[in-house]
């Protein structure tokens, strides 16, 4: 893939050492040796890589607020970050920007049950929050898998969801405030410990902006008391058809459970050899269903599925019978990522979400496809939301596999929208899936996203290049229209 | 042009919103015009969506219902009824505040309005259950955002920012909404006698429980006696909690609830029929029938509902005596103001109570002069609605679309 970046600003580069000099009066964490900044010249999406002018870590609202008037008053582009953890390239750094790092934004700054409610700094990471407030049996319910590194300023910046979405939302749904800082230097609160706020929804409107709409200062967010009991009950399929039909039917037995997850073969037998995790090795599917509530709830919830996947011919079945039998179900779904490392050198995450029916369908394809490109995928799929996740295996010291694996993974999102579902489920477009767009939306669909980014940031100066296909527009085929000539600045460096 | 256009589909939506800018001619959008919420404004030309209904695609193991924007909020609610399914949000019906009977309105109004009711605090607001819509802005152009799957990320999520727009940003023409399944049982545990600091004391809890609890509101004396319940008694303040599940479930949690408030000297329980029917009279506002006065919500946090009723709903000692009432597990007031108070003092001293809380008051009822001259929100700082202008210009550059509803001048 040839990444396009928006054009560099020769002034801002030509006057780099005045900015730096400028912005070490207003901020004493400026960072610009190249040691310095290398560990943030990239973030999750490791194939693309770029140092900024200079990285700020800024301690309080004033300062960023002041970092960046600075930087709109100069036309000097800003990146926001917080751990780094995105999947799809949204804190990538720019050439001419100035990366604001939330890191030291690191405070739990409130616990309060009374109003079920905990306000942090955007930098505390996700886990950090239920850390905060479990001694009282509460908890923060989106529960991305990166939990214990990502903060949770990227959750909202991303709109991040977990195994429990469908029964508890992603962050949108439990997000009560922030406090953001425009591309002008404007402090704005919306929201906070009430339910509705103001106007128009702007706390739903900056969930998921994925950066491009202000820094967020700090977070209101919702805790939920831990239910009572929780179990889980594993059930393998000798197809994927039957697995499918299967969360079809326990949904529309109107069982909503706290999650519902999909392995196919190759992703069982990678975390099952990776984990020890005792799952059946001989389906091509495996479904874990956690129900939770009061503990007759759940009892009662854990037959009807186990009756359900009898009826839909479910080849083996287990119900977890204590809480260690349960973690263990959960242990080799949750080690899909460092499975998948033992057995290939490299793969890619992608992210679509399609309607739950589909799942027969998108998989049949995708093995096609990785037939036809040769790279290896292993499939997990959030079912409850629709979410799915193949991981495709390539080695970058290939320099041809990681062009094939986009390729291969392009063709998988456009595949998800075709049948009805979406680019990007949590992970964000960011750089990533910014040029598959068109796929999903026509031009007056992104000239109006574009506006209302123009309503908060005139300039364009917060997270350039991010989201939306830059110097193009979408042509009535839904095809990204290259302007010639435009591309004479340098695509970012590849590894 | 002026007059009612009344379109029947999007494409006539677009050409008349587009003729409309160009001529620079102010449009007032109505549903069913069953909401009199809002700003009063005046346009030469009203767009009357009623025709913009039916059902476009109901999936109900898919979880999520698409119809044209101003199908009737009943039908959907029926149609999911019939499949063991609902919305999640509950929907209001604000009938009988306006008119004194039933009528739930549309869709697209409800949407507008980002209307939700008692399963509020557990369940989302309307807001979280939009999942995507098309709908066309003020140069007339079809826009869409969203879909039909719950996790989504591709792009702003105009979803929740047309939830509560009240029609200034663009015209609804199709929506997709979340539909959840209908709990199979439930029962309503009802404490007596509790004065209002109790009743927040109580919430906070079983807040603090896991039970699960999906609708908390509190009824004080002068607000109860409009409930005509064979199982309730209505010459007391009333505090409901509402448990929703399978029905051993239930049954067992309500059990924990009366070990919880076992020293409380009266209780009792409405079971499945009778607490429904508490909960769609407490929802749709029954106690506010048809009422000549001010009506307003304040969504606050549980901790200030307390010191809030206490400043303007219920003192002896200062004489003041608004009716109201306490939803969402203390999250919401409710409250009807006396009308005789010409200068609505107290709407100007519930809205410094809410700036200094950050609270947010609502105005969903009053008087032509007052629609017509004041706000019936809060008050959004300088910052907000120099901002809010900025958005409502990037769909609605020329602010034809019910301008002034929500802000004078925007
Ligand atoms: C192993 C692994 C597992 C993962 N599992 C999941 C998962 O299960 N579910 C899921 O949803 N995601 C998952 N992710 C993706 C990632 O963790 C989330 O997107 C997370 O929310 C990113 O948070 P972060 O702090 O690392 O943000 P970053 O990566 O630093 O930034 C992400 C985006 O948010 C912006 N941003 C960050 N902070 C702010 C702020 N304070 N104000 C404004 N903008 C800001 C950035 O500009 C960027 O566009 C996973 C990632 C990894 C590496």
């Amino acid at each position: 893939m040839t990444l396009q970046m928006p054009q560099a600003d020769e002034l801002v580069l030509n006057n780099k050492e005045n900015i730096i000099l400028d912005l070490k009066k207003i901020s004493s964490n400026v960072l610009f040796e190249n040691e310095e900044i290398t560990p943030y010249e990239t973030d999750g999406l490791t194939a693309y890589k770029q140092k900024p002018i200079a990285v700020v870590l800024p301690e309080t609202t004033d300062e960023v607020s002041k970092v960046l008037s600075y930087c709109f008053n100069n036309n000097v582009k800003v990146v926001p970050r917080g751990a780094g953890t995105g999947l799809s390239g949204g804190a990538l750094p720019l050439q001419d920007c100035i990366l604001v790092g939330l890191g030291k934004f690191n405070k739990i700054l409130e616990t309060d049950f009374e109003n079920r409610c905990v306000v942090a700094q955007p930098g505390v990471t996700n886990l950090a929050i239920t850390n905060a407030v479990q001694h009282e049996g509460f908890y923060y319910a989106p529960d991305p898998s990166s939990q214990i590194a990502c903060s949770i300023g990227g959750n909202i910046a991303e709109n991040s969801g977990g195994v429990h979405s469908l029964k508890y939302g992603t962050t949108t749904n439990n997000v009560l405030g922030v406090e953001m800082v425009l591309m002008d230097g404007t402090v704005l609160r919306i929201g906070g410990k009430n339910l509705d706020s103001e106007g128009y929804d702007l706390l739903g409107l900056i969930t998921g902006s994925e950066g491009l709409l202000g820094v967020i200062t700090e977070v209101t967010v919702k805790i939920l008391k831990k239910p009572q009991s929780v179990r889980a009950v594993l059930i393998g399929f000798d197809t994927i058809e039957d697995s499918g039909n299967c969360v079809a039917d326990i949904i529309s037995k109107g069982i909503v459970p706290a999650g519902m997850e999909i392995m196919d073969r190759p992703l069982i037998k990678a975390t099952d050899d990776y984990a020890k995790a005792g799952y059946p090795r001989d389906v091509e599917s495996l479904l874990i269903v956690e129900l939770d509530g009061t503990e007759s709830e759940v009892d009662i919830l854990i037959e009807k599925v186990l009756e359900i996947s009898k009826a839909n011919k479910a080849s083996y079945h287990r119900a977890s019978a204590s809480d260690e039998e349960r973690l263990r179900f959960w242990k080799g779904r949750k080690a899909a990522f460092p499975a998948l490392g033992v057995i290939s050198p490299d793969y890619i995450c992608m992210d679509g979400s399609i309607p739950r029916n589909k799942l027969a369908d998108v998989l049949g394809e995708i093995y096609k496809m990785s037939k036809k490109y040769g790279l290896g995928v292993a499939n997990c799929f959030h079912a409850g939301d629709g979410n799915l996740h193949p991981l495709i295996m390539y080695d970058s010291n290939n320099p041809k596999e990681l062009k094939k694996a986009e390729e291969f993974g392009a063709d998988i999102l456009k595949y998800c929208v075709k049948v009805g579902g979406v680019l990007t489920g949590e992970h964000g477009v960011g750089i990533e899936k910014r040029d598959l767009m068109c796929e999903m939306f026509n031009d007056n669909d992104i000239q109006q996203q574009l506006r209302l980014k123009k309503a908060f940031d005139d300039k364009n100066l917060l997270n350039p290049g991010k989201v939306y296909p830059i110097l193009h527009r979408c042509a009535e085929e839904g095809r990204i229209h290259i302007h010639k000539g435009k591309t004479k600045f340098p695509d970012l460096p590849r590894f | 042009m002026s007059g009612v256009f009344q379109p029947a589909n999007e494409s006539q939506i677009s050409d008349f919103i587009r003729d409309s800018a160009k001529s620079n001619n102010p449009i007032e959008v109505v549903g069913y015009n069953t909401k009199a919420i809002g700003r009063y404004i005046q346009c030469s030309q009203t767009l009357d969506l009623s025709k913009i209904k039916g059902i476009v695609e109901y999936m109900p193991e898919e979880l999520y219902i698409k119809v044209c924007a101003n199908t009737s909020m009943l039908e959907v609610m029926d149609l999911l009824k019939s499949k063991k399914q609902m919305l999640g949000f509950e929907p209001v019906d604000y009938g009988y505040l306006y008119y004194g009977k039933s009528n739930y309105g549309s869709v697209g109004g409800a949407i507008g309005c980002n209307l939700s009711g008692s399963r509020r605090f557990k369940a989302g607001a309307l807001r979280d259950h939009l999942l995507g819509f098309r709908a066309v802005n003020g140069s007339g152009e079809i826009i869409k955002s969203g879909g039909t799957v719950v996790k989504n990320v591709t792009g702003y999520d105009l979803s929740k920012l047309v939830a509560g727009s009240y029609g200034t940003l663009s015209v609804l023409s199709e929506v997709v909404l979340k539909v959840l399944p209908e709990p199979e049982y439930s029962e309503t545990f009802i404490i007596y006698n509790l004065d209002s600091l109790q009743a927040i004391n109580a919430f906070s809890k079983v807040m603090k429980t896991s039970l699960e609890i999906s609708g908390a509101c509190y009824f004080p004396k002068n607000n109860i006696n409009f409930f005509r319940l064979n199982d309730l008694d209505n010459t007391h303040s009333v505090l409901a909690l509402r448990v929703e599940g399978p029905k051993k479930s239930v049954i067992e949690r309500v059990s924990s609830l009366q070990s919880i408030f076992k020293e409380m000297k009266k209780t009792t329980i409405l079971e499945l029929y009778q607490s429904k029917l508490f909960w769609k009279i407490a929802s749709n506002l029954e106690c506010f029938s048809n009422s000549p006065n001010v009506v307003a919500k304040i969504s606050l946090a549980p901790t200030d509902a307390n010191s809030f009723v206490k400043q303007f709903c219920d003192d002896s000692i200062i004489g003041i005596n608004n009716k109201y009432f306490i939803d969402w597990a203390g999250g919401l007031v409710w409250i009807e103001i006396d009308n005789l108070d010409p200068s609505y003092l107290i709407i100007e001293k519930i809205k410094k109570f809410c700036t200094q809380s950050n609270a947010h008051m609502t105005i969903v009822k009053s008087n032509m002069t007052y629609r017509s001259t004041g706000s019936f929100l809060t008050s959004a700082s300088d910052d907000l609605k120099s901002l809010t202008s900025r958005i409502k210009k990037s769909f609605d550059p020329k602010s034809i679309l019910n301008p002034g509803k929500m802000y004078a001048g925007i």
